[in-house]
């Protein structure tokens, strides 16, 4: 299901509804389409009010305050800005070293996610196949592991305990290894024919190369949900770079922002800019692939760290 | 069971004997030790009273942080439970009623409506952090526009999230704005499962809105019913991110996970009694996800 299937002549048409009403209908039949065209209009009304006010408004007014200069602000705080300024995202940009930390978290959200995929593909394949003894008992393990208790202090312990605590190859092998999405691709693994590795093998074409050939390929649809919602749950996650990660070099946004708005508090235009910086990769990477997010989500069949935004 | 086991068709017999358990080798035990391990190590650590200090002993203790809890610490505990029911109760009813409401209201074929669909959608895919500072702007006691309006209205001031009486409401509330898009989601889905022929009988006999509703929609929407209502309760239970970002589970916000947050990595680090905490709430959790999961379903057969 898309969100946004958008036919550009089909949405001015729907925005004002009413230019319709001026076009010359067939006799008798105007009443009924003109009650009609103003109950449309009415519910679109209701939408707009509801999508753009509740919905997309708060969004909107952080970015207005962030055009403000402080004094602006001070003077006039919730109106529409006198003078439009762009100092609070330079101003932002050099206090809250939001360069460094978007390269950061790019780091954190596209190397696990990756390596994630493939191992988890690798991890599904026997398992969907069949070839253990048991590979459904094992199937249902996994998927009942996430209901065990929280593991977020013993990790805490183990990271240092380990030597991947506060540094970033360490924290990169947690995230890639943690997995949380391994075991969604056994169910989408079933479906594609066993025909296909036995011809494979009879080729002479070797597990690995099999795998990465011709399987990847063909899962192109999941593993595409699954990157894009391995993505933004890494790049939303503020708890684990949190307990993990002290060392401001190596902080992420979202990290960095929840410092930045602890030593700027009430100079709001400063603190939206660094929001609005936060927040612009991902309304880009939605804008460009929300097909696949939508996708993931409304089939249900992600129901993993959908709504614990940030716990591991 | 005698399930056969399936030859695997690649290399030599020696070889597609060992393949199966390299290829889930890396990622088995990578999930073993940063998954599966450190989830049952917290009922170990849960035993302790380790401080996390470098160089200070484990201190095992059995079950004394249990029973502390429950004893002498239990207005603490107490208060977490409260706020944690309420809590979930709060955001699994509002959010699924505006869910379903969003649904009804938005689940047309034309464009328009897909990008109404899209900007309803559009805060699940922000960090707390991001919404956190949209409402803590919004609210703001001294330069926020809802403070205006607030004052306007009733004369007097709020501190809003810093008040002990509204600041569990309005986290509720901003829990319930960030995600009841994906809820809309599951319920379109839900909404689009049902067979237009149904409908079409039921025009034919003539039904109301209301009996459509009740007799046919209703019942046939409790598969995504029993998703939403699961996963929003399940994803409220152990929630304190955002609480961590909108109040840090001051002013009557501490749920049980805030309280394992803030206990375990808080101005004294207490990983033994944090670890203790993350348990209580494994079990509310259980409790409250396998009651839901058997009401549920038995609706599902009723209706």
């Amino acid at each position: 299901m898309s969100l946004t299937s958008v036919d550009p002549r089909t949405r001015a048409e729907n925005s004002t509804p009413d230019r319709r009403v001026g076009r010359p209908l067939p006799r008798g039949r105007r009443g009924r389409l003109g009650a009609r065209l103003a109950r449309l209009s009415l519910l679109h009304v209701v939408c707009i009010v509801l999508a753009v006010g509740v919905f997309a408004g708060p969004l909107l007014y952080l970015l207005l305050q962030s055009f403000k200069t402080y004094t602006g602000f001070l003077q006039n705080s919730t109106g529409w800005p006198s003078t439009f300024t762009l100092a609070n995202y330079a101003a932002a940009w050099s206090q809250g070293d939001f360069g460094r930390q978007l390269i950061n978290s790019f780091i954190y959200s596209a190397v696990p996610d990756v390596i994630t995929l493939i191992l988890g593909v690798f991890l599904a394949f026997p398992i969907a196949r069949g070839w253990f003894a048991h590979s459904n008992l094992w199937y249902g393990f996994f998927l009942f592991s996430g209901f065990l208790p929280g593991a977020l202090i013993p990790l805490f312990i183990e990271a240092k305990a380990l030597h991947v605590y506060n540094n970033m190859p360490g924290f990169l092998l947690i995230l890639s290894l943690q997995g949380a999405g391994f075991f969604f691709f056994v169910g989408y693994l079933k479906g594609i024919p066993r025909e296909r590795e036995e011809a494979a093998a009879m080729d002479g074409c070797g597990y690995v190369r099999f795998i990465l050939t011709i399987i990847l390929p063909d899962m192109k649809p999941a593993l595409a949900a699954f990157a894009v919602f391995g993505f933004v749950a890494q790049w939303n996650n503020l708890i684990l770079p949190l307990v993990l990660l002290p060392n401001q070099n190596l902080w992420p946004v979202t990290r960095g922002l929840y410092g930045f708005y602890g030593g700027h508090t009430q100079n709001w235009p400063l603190i939206a800019a660094g929001t609005v910086i936060v927040a612009i990769p991902l309304v880009i990477v939605f804008a460009i692939l929300q097909r696949y997010l939508v996708a993931g989500v409304s089939g249900g069949a992600l129901g993993i760290g959908v709504n614990d935004a940030g716990t591991p | 069971m005698a399930q056969a086991r399936v030859t695997v068709p690649f290399g030599t017999r020696r070889q597609a004997r060992w393949l199966p358990f390299l290829s889930v080798a890396l990622p088995g035990i990578g999930w073993i030790l940063f998954g599966l391990y450190p989830s049952l190590a917290t009922i170990f650590y849960s035993l302790t009273q380790y401080s996390g200090v470098p160089g200070t002993p484990l201190n095992f203790v059995g079950l004394s942080n249990y029973v502390n809890a429950f004893t002498k610490l239990f207005p603490a505990l107490g208060a977490d439970l409260k706020v944690t029911i309420l809590y979930t109760a709060g955001v699994t009813i509002l959010q699924n009623a505006a869910g379903l409401g969003l649904a009804f209201l938005l689940n047309r074929r034309r464009a328009a409506f897909g990008l109404y669909r899209a900007l309803v959608f559009i805060p699940e895919i922000f960090s707390v952090i991001v919404v956190g500072a949209i409402f803590l702007l919004l609210f703001d006691p001294f330069e926020g526009p809802l403070e205006k309006m607030y004052r306007s209205l009733t004369g007097s001031t709020s501190a809003f999230f810093g008040s002990p009486h509204l600041a569990l409401w309005l986290v509720v509330f901003v829990n319930v704005w960030m995600f009841a898009g994906y809820t809309m989601m599951i319920y379109i889905a839900g909404l689009r499962n049902i067979p237009h022929d149904i409908y079409e009988a039921g025009a034919v006999d003539g039904v109301g809105r209301w009996t459509r509703f009740r007799r046919i929609t209703w019942p046939l929407l409790a598969p995504a019913t029993t998703v939403n209502v699961f996963l929003t309760a399940m994803g409220s239970i152990g929630q304190y991110a955002l609480i961590l970002v909108l109040t840090d589970g001051q002013f009557g916000t501490r749920t049980i996970g805030m309280d394992m947050f803030t206990t375990a990595f808080g101005s004294s680090t207490q990983l033994g009694y944090g670890s203790m905490l993350a348990m209580i709430q494994f079990f509310l959790t259980l409790l409250i996800g396998g009651g839901l999961l058997l009401v549920l379903r038995r609706r599902e057969v009723q209706l």
